[in-house]
């Protein structure tokens, strides 16, 4: 989306926004329209489930009904409907059984004492076209996504999944640039060790064939 | 020359372009001497890609959708009556 797209779309929404606070019931049926899919998809993929995304999405758009009033424009309108969803799939989370948690750091890359990798590292950068979307390969980087701890996955879904800029992402998440920074370098680094795994067994089983 | 470490705590500004001349000329250099970290290197941007795309398969089922429609009706019509 180039710039200009981006302030008139910018431009739109918070037209659409301050005729909703006077009263218009259409300008809330738009903003139902722009942000009904973003809604359900950042629940769906906190907690991928149908269901609790449906119920979430219910609530975020009940609460933008009955709460715009106090939406006052300080941060972006979307910055704002993030928070709530992510708000909103927390608490659901929560009132889950948890999953056992699992450490992040094990899967970091690891280096010897002078600072040189220690595993061995295949390229299968060049091989992903064609397992892309068989429903195996689906199934990995969603298993792979939700293993991700929370503080991290949250970043990555809204930065590399939801394509929001680094400063946005820290004007939601109330975090520092450098923290945001930090969190989706880690989820990247854990997301490849695990992709790696099933790419590098795919590539050597397609090399005895 | 930088090693494997601090070659991979640079890859996310690397890859926005956010280091400057002299740290990223150290880090071309490193890639030169380095099969693994080239790897890496690949592996990193595409899991990225592939993540991003692979997720952003969601839309939102028909039921759902439907749900969430007559769900909204039965509130605007609510907030009408009052």
């Amino acid at each position: 989306m180039s710039f200009t797209q981006q302030k008139e779309n910018r431009e739109i929404e918070e037209a659409l926004v301050k005729d909703f606070q006077a009263g218009n019931l259409d300008a809330y049926d738009k903003i139902v329209e722009l942000y009904q899919k973003r809604i359900y998809a950042l629940s769906f993929n906190l907690m991928r489930n149908q269901m609790d995304a449906q119920d979430v999405a219910q609530e975020v758009l009940l609460t933008l009904f009955k709460k715009i009033h106090t939406f006052q424009g300080k941060s972006a309108f979307s910055s704002w409907v993030y928070r709530i969803t992510l708000n909103s799939s927390y608490m659901k989370l929560r009132s889950k059984k948890k999953e056992p948690k699992i450490s992040i750091d094990e899967l970091l890359p690891s280096f010897n004492s002078t600072g040189f990798q220690q595993e061995k590292i295949q390229d299968w950068s060049e091989n992903t076209e064609s397992l892309l979307f068989t429903n195996e390969t689906r199934e990995i980087i969603n298993k792979a996504v939700g293993l991700l701890p929370e503080k991290e996955k949250v970043v990555f879904l809204l930065r590399d999944v939801e394509g929001l800029s680094t400063e946005k992402v820290s004007e939601v998440l109330d975090l520092t640039i450098p923290a945001v920074k930090s969190r989706l370098h880690r989820a990247r680094l854990f997301l490849r060790k695990k992709l790696s795994g099933y790419f590098e067994e795919y590539n050597s089983q397609k090399g005895e064939t | 020359m930088i090693c494997c470490k601090e070659c991979i705590d640079l890859l996310y500004d690397y890859i926005e372009g956010l280091l400057d001349q002299e740290t990223s000329k150290s880090l071309e250099e490193h890639f030169e001497e380095c099969p693994p970290c080239i790897a890496f290197l690949n592996t990193y941007k595409s899991t990225t890609t592939i993540c991003r795309d692979t997720l952003n398969q969601i839309e939102i089922p028909d039921e759902v959708r439907h749900t969430l429609q007559s769900f909204l009706k039965e509130n605007k019509d609510q907030h009408e009556k009052k």
